[in-house]
């Protein structure tokens, strides 16, 4: 298995939705082991026409429409996975995975563990996540830190349509669950994306923009505000490296603390709601590290706001943060406000 | 100023019951306070001896600000602190943070206790590396917490300690178009500086070894390797031309790491650029006693061809075997050109006239204040490894039993560990597989 570098000559644009079906087009393709399971995905093309008309080139045996109960779509996953199959399985909303908790967490999480490693569990979960789509309070939380918190799980975040292929095809490779965050609102998004098969490493953060004054580690549709704002803040002299953590387990501890030894400041920047979210593990992480000792301001996160995600437009986009956020933050930190 | 009363803003001071100077008892009634509603009693927080009101009676003064000082018993009294501004002249001024980002808390104008001071761990750092006393630095930062570019500040104007040497002072560095936003800092390199008879491709064995996080420059010597041979007197002579070649490369916060002639270097440059050298790793350094076996280093500067270098090279090691056929001859294969061999035999003699290192850094070594390590070999047959045992107690000792003279050819994994950052308490994040 080869890692594509970025940039790679045969990419061509491509929106994130067709990137994710482009990798399960070639997994469908090269390993007959590979089966897609969900809600609505086949004839109906899913909830976000991610695997769109695959149903018709690979049929209905490995196209799964899936009852509607996640408990039992996701069941049916963990035990074909354990039976030597590949097993992805999409949500229709991140949200529902309350319902497939106790197959995620107790079953997929615990089974290598349990049986002394004589069984992996090599099962993929597609879970559309985020805000922005006026679908309110139980169809648009970031949910990625509960996964994160089980050992066992492997959990992404993609931000971009290479790495939503790459990460996906690394996961299937794995032989261990892997859960993918993917944001609703990426989902048009394009980008090169490069042909053919190739992964993107699970547990390796990228460096989307280089700076020294001011470290941003962001995740998934945050990354793209980081980069918004870092280049307003590039015209205010204020040099922003901005960091796409893309894997929130396993977590590259070393990229996040190699950039704030140089620029000694930080803001973690995520969807999910602040407190104990994704940004607390970074931020604890930093200061658990002898990168605590590059410090020069104290840490800030930028994270959703203590409420379930409101239907009013204008307190939907209050409730995550936005560019502003970042901008203030960022200024208030490099011009020694805070 | 406490909040007795739920609208509140600000209470004037009726009445103190405490002169200035006097003593007070913790919960002892300290003054009286007027609201627009309600007048009432304020106990002492604290005992102690009372200073610097701040509000005579009748002020008027908005909520949290200071009102006076409390002084512990023999605790020094210093200059009274500024009076609180005007309420009505501050609201307008400074909301000093924009507290509806959510971010940020609502600032407590919270006093430090005395004796304790703000700084970022940045500032900590930087000040421990360079010897800076924080307590004596202005904070710029928020409430006067002390930050790196303070720190930096004073290190710029603070001249440097008179050393030994009497080096060339620090070449101004080219002041920059316009002062950055943010000074920055190149952090931790290595700077390596090789030993007599060796170059800078001695080192490649520890470099690979190294963390790859870790930056390395190497100096090579005068007449060694690649560089060309220049005319050196002394041990001070060329102690100047390898500082001068430090100062060239612009390193702000260098670990230099000096292998025995190089050791006794990098501790001359240590202690002549003190602000520029965050740590120092001194490999069998010279400098640090007479004795030295100088048929050796004689021995190396002669020999014109693999079989004369060879014995020499097998005495440089704990284990001979460790020293190949064919490191023998690509390290005789540097040594071809005449020029080379006659140009490291003066040196030879100016440094060690009559078998004896003629020059002693042992002075250098106590005056030297970063974090600073020996490591020897204790089978060293060149300069013995008790040298060592005259270092202070601040510099740390890793004598290796199994190792000679060359402790980062011999053993490069071992050494480079030296250098290896702290463990990463959480590594155990990838699951098992």
């Amino acid at each position: 298995m080869t890692a594509v570098s970025e940039g790679a000559a045969n990419a061509r644009e491509l929106s994130y939705a067709e990137a994710i079906r482009e990798a399960l087009d070639i997994a469908l393709a090269e390993d007959e082991r590979v089966i897609v399971m969900g809600e609505d995905i086949g004839v109906y093309g899913g909830a976000f026409q991610v695997t769109g008309d695959l149903v018709h080139k690979y049929g209905e045996d490995r196209i799964m429409d899936t009852p509607i109960s996640e408990l039992g779509g996701a069941g049916v996953a963990v035990g074909a996975a354990l039976c030597g199959l590949r097993p992805i399985y999409e949500f229709q909303f991140s949200d529902f995975a309350t319902l497939a908790m106790e197959q995620i967490a107790n079953q997929a999480a615990k089974l290598r563990f349990m049986l002394g490693g004589a069984v992996s569990v090599p099962v993929v979960m597609r879970f559309p996540a985020g805000s922005g789509t006026g679908a309110a309070a139980q169809h648009s939380q970031s949910l990625e830190a509960w996964f994160g918190h089980v050992p066992g799980l492997k959990v992404v975040q993609p931000s971009t349509p290479e790495d939503a292929k790459g990460m996906l095809l690394a996961a299937i490779a794995d032989p261990d669950p892997v859960m993918i965050f993917e944001h609703k609102i990426l989902y048009k998004t394009k980008g090169p994306v490069p042909e053919g098969f190739y992964t993107c490493p699970i547990g390796k953060a990228a460096v989307r923009r280089d700076g020294s004054d001011l470290t941003i580690v962001a995740t998934s549709i945050m990354v793209h505000k980081a980069l918004d704002a870092a280049k307003t803040l590039a015209d205010e002299g204020i040099d922003t490296e901005v960091i796409d953590l893309r894997s929130v387990r396993p977590m590259d501890r070393e990229t996040v603390l190699d950039s704030l030894r140089k620029t000694g400041r930080l803001i973690c920047v995520y969807e999910g709601v602040k407190t104990l979210g994704v940004g607390a593990e970074v931020s604890a992480m930093v200061a658990e590290s002898d990168a605590f000792d590059y410090l020069d301001a104290p840490i800030v996160r930028l994270g959703g706001a203590e409420c379930p995600i409101p239907y009013n437009p204008e307190l939907e986009k209050a409730a995550v943060p936005q560019v502003d956020d970042i901008l203030a933050a960022a200024r208030d930190l490099c011009r020694g406000r805070i | 100023m406490p909040k007795v009363d739920m609208d509140m803003e600000r209470g004037t001071i009726a009445a103190w019951h405490v002169a200035p100077g006097a003593k007070v008892e913790k919960d002892a009634p300290l003054f009286d306070i007027e609201t627009d509603k309600a007048a009432m009693e304020v106990e002492s927080p604290a005992e102690g001896y009372l200073h610097h009101i701040l509000a005579a009676e009748g002020a008027e003064v908005a909520i949290g600000s200071p009102v006076a000082w409390i002084y512990a018993e023999g605790e020094p009294v210093g200059n009274p602190p500024q009076a609180p501004a005007d309420a009505t002249e501050k609201s307008a001024g400074e909301s000093a943070l924009p507290i509806e980002n959510g971010w940020t808390h609502a600032e407590t104008p919270a006093q430090d206790a005395p004796g304790r001071f703000r700084a970022t761990p940045a500032a900590r750092r930087l000040a421990a590396i360079q010897g800076i006393d924080l307590s004596a630095v202005a904070g710029s930062g928020p409430r006067g917490r002390v930050q790196k570019r303070d720190v930096e500040a004073l290190g710029e104007t603070r001249t440097s300690t008179p050393s030994k040497l009497t080096l060339a002072p620090t070449p101004e560095t080219a002041p920059a178009a316009a002062p950055p936003l943010l000074p920055r800092l190149a952090e931790d390199s290595l700077v390596l500086i090789h030993g007599f008879g060796a170059d800078a491709a001695s080192w490649t064995g520890f470099r690979r070894h190294l963390p790859r996080a870790v930056g390395t420059t190497a100096i090579e010597l005068p007449g060694h390797g690649r560089t060309e041979s220049v005319e050196i007197s002394d041990f001070a002579d060329l102690a100047r031309w390898v500082c001068a070649k430090f100062d060239a490369l612009g390193i702000q916060n260098a670990h230099l790491v000096g292998h025995s002639l190089g050791g006794a270097l990098a501790l001359a440059i240590a202690d002549a650029r003190p602000r520029a050298v965050s740590a120092l790793t001194l490999l069998s350094p010279a400098g640090l006693g007479p004795h030295i076996d100088a048929s050796v280093v004689g021995g190396i500067a002669a020999a014109s061809r693999p079989e004369s270098l060879a014995p020499w090279l097998k005495m440089l090691v704990a284990d001979p075997d460790a020293i190949s056929w064919s490191y023998v001859q690509s390290a005789a294969a540097g040594r071809k050109d005449p020029a080379t061999r006659t140009a490291q035999q003066r040196l030879a003699e100016a440094l060690f006239p009559d078998g004896v290192q003629a020059f002693d850094l042992a002075p250098a070594l106590q005056r030297v204040a970063c974090p600073t390590r020996i490591v020897w070999g204790r089978q060293d047959k060149i300069i013995p490894w008790q040298h060592a045992l005259s270092a202070p107690g601040h510099v740390a000792l890793h004598l290796f039993p199994h190792l000679g003279h060359l402790p980062h050819v011999e053993d490069p994994a071992s050494i480079a560990t030296l250098f290896a950052a702290p463990a990463n308490h959480s590594a155990g994040q990838q699951p098992a597989r």
